[in-house]
C-alpha cells in the first residue's frame, strides 16, 4: 500500500512539473496563435498604454471600440500596463523578439530607440499617403519622431509650462488680475506683493521659480529657448544667459530662506491640499495639465488665470518647455502595417479632439487643439486652457534626449544642486556641469 | 546530501539498481533549484560577464570592446566613483548598526516578562511590511516640519535637519529607517539566545559574575556564528540597495546632489535609462569583486572571533 501510494505520489509531482514547464514554455505564443488564427482574416492588434483609469481610459477604450467597428480587417485589444512598468516590459519583450504591436511611448527618446532597434521604421507607410501626415502636427513635436530622416513614431499628445495665478489675490493687494507678469521683473515685484509676512515666518509665497518647474525650463527660457544642448547637439550649459537664469533662482531662494521653501515643500499635499488651492502660494509656474487637478479639487468659484511664462527681459521671448507621448511600433512588432494604420487613426483630428475633449489632454493634432478651444462641450475655463496651449505650443521647446549623452540629467542636476546648497556660484556650478557633460559625450563617441 | 555521502562510499563498487534508482529521485527532487540556479543565477552571471567586455544595447549591438567599458568606469565617470562613495558609506554605517541594534533588542526581548510576546510581535511586524508603502510611509515620518521624527525631537528643544531634502542628512535617514526593520535579524537572535544551556548562566552567578560579565563572556561568545552569519548577508544586502533611493527619490534621480545615488541606481540608469547595457554589466562585474573579497576577507577573519561550540 505504502509503495503504491509512494508511485502515484512521485508520477503526481512529475506530472505537475511536466505541465508548469510546458507553461512557462508556451506563454508568450498562445496569444499570437488566436491573433493569427483565431477570428478568420482579422488582425489582432496588441495596444499598450499606462491609461489605466478615468477619463484617459475611458476615452481611449472609446476610442479603440469606434475603430474596431469602422473597419473589419483589424481589431484593437487594449491592455492596460501600470506606469511603473510599461517601458521596461516592452523593452524586455522587444529584446525577446515578441513585442505589442503599439505602445504609448515617451516623446523625448523616439530617437534613442530608433538608433537602438527598439522601433519601427514608419517612413514607408507614410510615403505611400496622399496626405502629408507630419502636417497634422505641431513642428517640434514631429522633430522628435526623425532620425535620420525617417519617422519612427506619431505623435499623440504633449504639453507645455505656463503660469497659473489666483485672480483673486491679485484683486486683493492691488494687483491688475487681467494683466499678469510678464516679465521676470515683474514677476518678482508681484510675488513680493502677494507674499504675506508674520514675524520672521512667511504664511503666503508669492511665487517660487522652483516649485513644479525645473532650473533648466528657467534657464531654457533665458536662452531664448536653447536648452543645454542646442539643434546640432552642441552642449551650452554656462551660457551668460543660463548663468543669469540661476543666479535669479539663486536670489529668489535668498528672499525666502533655504528653510522657508523645504519647510512649506514638505507640506505640499495634493487634492484640496494642494497649495494653489488652498492660497499657500499666488503664482505657480506649471505644466498646464495642471488644469485637471484644479477642476476636480478646486472649490467652485475659484478664481484663478493662466498665463505663458514671463520673459527674461522685454523681447527675449516667453520661451516654455514642453513634454509628450508618442504612439509607436515596437521593433519585431508582427503587424506594422495595421500597426501604422491604428496610430494614423489615433491622430486624426476627430480622435484627438474626442481624446482631448474627455482627458483634458494637449493633443499633439494642431486643427484638434484649435477645435477644443471653441468646442461647445467646453466651458470658458476650457476654451481658455485650449486657447493659452495652442498659442504656447509656438514657443514650447521639446528637449529630446541626446543621442550622445542620454544620462546626462545626473550630471546637470548635481550641480544645479550645489549651486542651490550655497556651495558653488552659478557660474562655477555651470562651468563644472558643462565640462562633465562634454566629457560623457566623448566617452560616447 | 544522504545522496552524496553514499555515493562517495561506493565509489568504487557499481551501484546497485536501488542506489541509482534512488541517485536519479535524489536528483529529480533537487532539480527545481538545479534548474533555478542555472537559468537565473548561473546563467545571467555568465552572460553579464561576457556582455561587460562588449557594448550591449539590449536590442541591436554587442560588439567586442574589450576592457573600455572598466577603463571608462575608473577613468572617466566621476558618477561612479560618487555612486561608490554612497554605497560605502550607507555599508559602513548600515551594517554595525543593524547587527548591534538586533542583537540588543534580542536580549531585551529575551527577559522572562508578562507580555513579552507582545514586544516581540511589534518589534518584528517592521520586518515582515517592506517595499514601497514602507518608503512612502517614513517620507512622511521624515518630513522636516510635520513629521513626527522632528516633532518629537522639537520637544527636547531639538530643531531637527531637512532630512531628505539636505544632502548632509539623506543617507543617515535611510540608516535610520533602515534600523527601524532590524526585527527579522532580531529573530534569529532570540532563538540562538534561547539556546545557549542555561548551566553557564549559573555557575557563573555562583562565581559572582555581573550581568554585564554574564552577557560579554558567554552570551555573546555563544551567538557568534550567528553574528557572523548576519554580518556576511547583510552586508550583501546592503551593497545591493536600490529599491530605497528609487522610491524616495524624485524619480529615481538620486536624491538632492546625487546623495543618494548608489551604486546599483547608477547600473539602472546606465542600463535603462541610456540603454549602455554593456557598461551596466561590467559596473555589476565590478561590484561582484567588491562583495566577493569582502565576504572573503570575513571567512578569513572568522576563526578570531567566531567561537563554535
Amino acid at each position: 500500500m505504502v509503495k503504491r501510494n509512494k508511485k502515484w505520489l512521485s508520477l503526481g509531482i512529475t506530472a505537475s512539473m511536466a505541465l508548469l514547464l510546458a507553461a512557462c514554455g508556451n506563454g508568450g505564443s498562445t496569444n499570437k496563435d488566436n491573433a493569427d488564427g483565431g477570428s478568420g482574416d482579422k488582425v489582432e492588434l496588441e495596444f499598450w498604454s499606462f491609461w489605466g483609469s478615468g477619463m484617459r481610459r475611458d476615452a481611449v477604450e472609446d476610442i479603440i471600440k469606434d475603430f474596431n467597428k469602422s473597419q473589419d480587417h483589424i481589431e484593437v485589444k487594449y491592455v492596460y500596463q501600470p506606469w511603473g512598468d510599461i517601458w521596461t516590459k516592452s523593452l524586455a519583450s522587444i529584446a525577446a523578439g515578441d513585442p505589442p504591436d503599439v505602445i504609448v511611448q515617451d516623446i523625448n527618446s523616439v530617437q534613442q530607440r530608433a538608433d537602438a532597434k527598439q522601433a519601427t521604421n514608419l517612413q514607408e507607410y507614410l510615403d505611400k499617403e496622399d496626405e502629408d501626415i507630419s502636417s497634422r502636427f505641431y513642428p517640434q513635436l514631429w522633430d522628435t519622431v526623425m532620425y535620420e530622416d525617417d519617422a519612427y513614431a506619431l505623435p499623440f499628445n504633449t504639453d507645455t509650462q505656463v503660469l497659473f495665478y489666483n485672480k483673486d489675490m491679485f484683486e486683493e493687494v492691488g494687483l491688475d488680475p487681467e494683466n499678469p507678469p510678464a516679465t521676470w521683473d515683474e514677476l518678482e515685484e508681484a510675488a513680493h506683493k502677494l507674499d504675506v509676512k508674520k514675524g520672521n515666518n512667511f504664511e503666503r509665497i508669492g511665487f517660487y521659480p522652483l516649485w513644479n518647474l525645473g532650473a533648466d525650463v528657467w534657464a531654457l527660457n533665458a536662452d531664448h529657448g536653447t536648452s543645454w544642448f542646442d539643434k546640432d547637439g552642441n552642449v551650452k550649459i554656462n551660457t551668460p544667459e543660463k548663468v543669469e537664469a540661476l543666479d535669479w533662482v539663486l536670489k529668489q531662494q535668498d528672499y525666502y530662506g533655504r528653510d522657508t521653501i523645504n519647510n512649506h515643500e514638505a507640506e505640499f499635499g495634493s487634492g484640496v491640499a494642494d497649495p494653489f488651492i488652498s492660497g499657500l502660494v499666488g503664482i505657480r509656474a506649471q505644466n498646464i495639465n495642471y488644469y485637471t487637478n484644479l477642476l476636480e479639487n478646486a472649490p467652485d468659484g475659484f478664481n484663478y488665470g493662466v498665463a505663458p511664462l514671463p520673459e527674461k527681459e522685454e523681447g527675449s521671448g516667453h520661451w516654455s518647455w514642453g513634454g509628450g507621448f508618442v504612439l509607436e511600433a515596437p521593433y519585431g512588432a508582427e503587424h506594422p502595417e495595421e500597426s501604422y494604420e491604428f496610430m494614423k487613426y489615433m491622430t486624426s483630428p476627430e480622435v484627438q479632439e474626442k481624446f482631448g475633449l474627455n482627458s483634458f489632454d494637449i493633443m499633439a493634432n494642431e486643427e484638434a487643439n484649435e477645435n477644443l478651444k471653441e468646442h461647445p462641450d467646453l466651458d470658458d475655463k476650457g476654451h481658455m486652457i485650449y486657447d493659452m496651449a495652442h498659442k504656447n505650443l509656438e514657443q514650447t521647446v521639446i528637449t529630446p534626449i541626446p543621442l550622445e549623452a542620454p544620462d546626462y540629467t545626473e550630471l546637470v542636476n548635481g550641480q544645479l544642486d550645489e549651486a542651490m546648497l550655497g556651495n558653488k556660484s552659478a557660474k562655477e556650478a555651470l562651468d563644472a556641469a558643462q565640462k562633465s557633460v562634454e566629457d560623457l559625450v566623448e566617452q560616447h563617441k | 546530501m544522504a545522496t552524496t555521502s553514499t555515493s562517495k562510499q561506493n565509489k568504487k563498487k557499481r551501484w546497485t539498481k536501488k542506489q541509482k534508482k534512488d541517485a536519479w529521485w535524489g536528483l529529480l527532487f533537487v532539480s527545481p533549484f538545479i534548474i533555478g540556479f542555472l537559468i537565473f543565477m548561473l546563467g545571467p552571471m555568465l552572460f553579464s560577464f561576457i556582455g561587460s567586455f562588449t557594448n550591449y544595447n539590449l536590442t541591436s549591438r554587442m560588439e567586442f570592446i574589450g576592457l573600455a567599458n572598466f577603463k571608462r568606469m575608473f577613468t572617466q565617470d566621476e558618477l561612479f566613483w560618487k555612486s561608490l562613495y554612497n554605497t560605502a558609506y550607507y555599508v559602513i554605517l548600515n551594517v554595525p548598526l543593524t547587527a548591534v541594534g538586533s542583537v540588543l533588542l534580542a536580549v531585551l526581548l529575551n527577559q522572562r516578562m508578562r507580555g513579552i510576546s507582545i514586544f516581540r510581535t511589534i518589534f518584528y511586524l517592521p520586518a515582515i511590511l517592506s517595499g514601497v508603502a514602507v518608503y512612502v510611509l517614513w517620507m512622511q515620518l521624515l518630513s522636516p516640519t510635520s513629521g513626527l521624527i522632528n516633532t518629537v525631537l522639537s520637544w527636547f528643544n531639538i530643531q531637527g535637519p531637512a532630512w531628505l531634502f539636505d544632502p548632509v542628512w539623506t543617507k543617515p535617514a535611510l540608516i535610520l529607517m533602515k534600523l527601524w526593520s532590524v526585527g527579522g535579524a532580531m529573530l534569529l537572535y532570540l532563538a540562538t539566545l534561547q539556546n545557549v544551556p542555561k548551566q553557564l548562566y549559573e555557575s557563573a552567578e555562583i562565581d559572582g559574575a555581573s550581568s554585564f560579565k554574564r552577557f560579554y563572556h558567554i552570551t555573546l561568545p555563544m551567538i557568534t556564528p550567528i553574528i557572523f552569519y548576519d554580518v556576511i548577508t547583510s552586508t550583501i544586502g546592503a551593497f545591493q540597495i536600490f529599491q530605497e533611493a528609487y522610491v524616495m527619490t524624485d524619480s529615481g534621480k538620486g536624491g538632492p546632489a546625487n546623495s543618494l545615488l548608489f551604486y546599483n541606481l547608477h547600473m539602472w540608469n546606465k542600463a535603462f535609462v541610456a540603454f549602455d547595457m554593456g557598461y551596466a554589466m561590467a559596473m555589476s562585474m565590478i561590484l561582484f569583486i567588491i562583495v566577493l573579497v569582502l565576504t572573503f576577507v570575513n571567512l578569513k577573519l572568522a576563526p578570531r572571533w567566531v567561537h563554535y561550540s
